[in-house]
């Protein structure tokens, strides 16, 4: 397991270090901090992929919190990205989706409902699942494309709290 | 009779728009992370579709028990205000029935929370709750443009770190939680 791997995603997305106050608050709910982390490896570095992999998970991520938006978490991903070896032109094209350049055809499936999950959610419907199913995505894999974005939506709001904290201190 | 924008705090249920897992079929580890995850899991449409992933639905219950209901810290009722006014941003009809519910058995005010669904979060609100509420909304609708002039409010009232930092989960949990209930089925209204 690399470095990456093991550091806690949301002090690294808002430049949290050990001994800073922000982390002596965070320290107070060590299980929060904990399960999101745990969170974190069991959706974007799951042992059982289950079909999806680790780059596709990140480039739904990133996809999601650019939308949110959060700058800084979709630096995180971006990074993340780089770090597993995908190709520039891959993610430029899910940043700029759908008129970035050409992705998957289960990318081109996923995207769009990333975008629903992440800005619409009281608009969707069935026929939103009815089309990842028609790319070849299983129930688990829909399962598990809806806790990703729904995760991501969780971090950005948490980042955002935490910077806002760290700024009171400044 | 239902009013026109579809919160109660009546109890619906909820049906899945995919097909969930089997209780016949459920694995020693999928029925072990049902349990912990809450009382009624093995029987919820709910929890029984979230099982498919069970190694993330281990992690998300476990996070959402403690976000939700550790000791100490923001007290249990702001924390279920705060869902509320998650979800009624939102449009979660499903997490609004459930946790409207449980503030009002919290604090026996159940009007605050028809208020919040008929008038929306700018309905009138005492100096803690408006606090609360509006903070809850800003990082809901505008995480990227918060500012410290949000936490204002908060330490007037006379939140600490500690229960700041509980309120920020509160509200993360729910732009989580919300987005699983609205995208993967649909509420289920009881026959009147």
């Amino acid at each position: 397991m690399t470095h990456a791997d093991t550091a806690d995603a949301i002090d690294a997305i808002v430049g949290i270090t050990p001994d800073s106050r922000v982390a002596q608050i965070r320290a107070l709910r060590p299980d929060a901090a904990g399960y999101a982390q745990g969170s974190y490896a069991a959706l974007l570095e799951p042992a059982d992929e289950a079909g999806l992999g680790r780059a596709e998970r990140a480039l739904i991520a990133l996809r999601a919190a650019l939308l949110a938006p959060s700058r800084a978490v979709a630096a995180h991903y971006r990074e993340r990205l780089q770090s597993l070896g995908v190709e520039a032109t891959t993610i430029a094209a899910v940043e700029h989706f759908p008129e970035g350049g050409a992705v998957s055809p289960q990318l081109a499936a996923i995207l769009p409902h990333v975008e629903l999950m992440t800005l619409r959610p009281h608009a969707a419907g069935r026929e939103a699942l009815e089309a990842l199913e028609a790319a070849g995505l299983s129930a688990r894999n829909i399962v598990s494309i809806a806790q990703l974005v729904a995760f991501v939506s969780y971090q950005v709001r948490l980042a955002a709290g935490l910077r806002l904290l760290q700024e009171e201190q400044q | 009779m239902t009013a026109q924008h579809g919160f109660t705090l009546d109890a619906v249920e909820w049906a899945a728009w995919l097909e969930t897992v089997d209780p016949a079929t459920l694995t020693p580890e999928q029925i072990e992370v049902l349990k912990e995850s809450t009382p009624t899991a093995l029987t919820s449409p709910y929890y029984l579709l979230l099982v498919h992933d069970v190694a993330a639905l281990r992690e998300r219950s476990r996070l959402f028990n403690r976000v939700m209901y550790a000791p100490r810290g923001l007290a249990r009722a702001d924390r279920e205000l705060s869902t509320v006014a998650v979800s009624r941003i939102n449009g979660c009809v499903y997490c609004a029935s459930v946790h409207s519910r449980l503030y009002a058995q919290l604090t026996h005010r159940p009007e605050t929370m028809q208020k919040i669904f008929d008038e929306g979060i700018e309905t009138e609100l005492n100096e803690r709750e408006r606090a609360i509420v509006d903070y809850a909304a800003k990082l809901t609708r505008d995480p990227e443009g918060a500012t410290t002039a949000d936490l204002v409010p908060l330490r007037q009232i006379g939140l600490s770190d500690q229960e700041i930092l509980d309120l920020t989960h509160a509200v993360a949990m729910f732009a989580w939680a919300n987005r699983l209930l609205q995208t993967l089925g649909e509420v289920v209204r009881p026959a009147a």
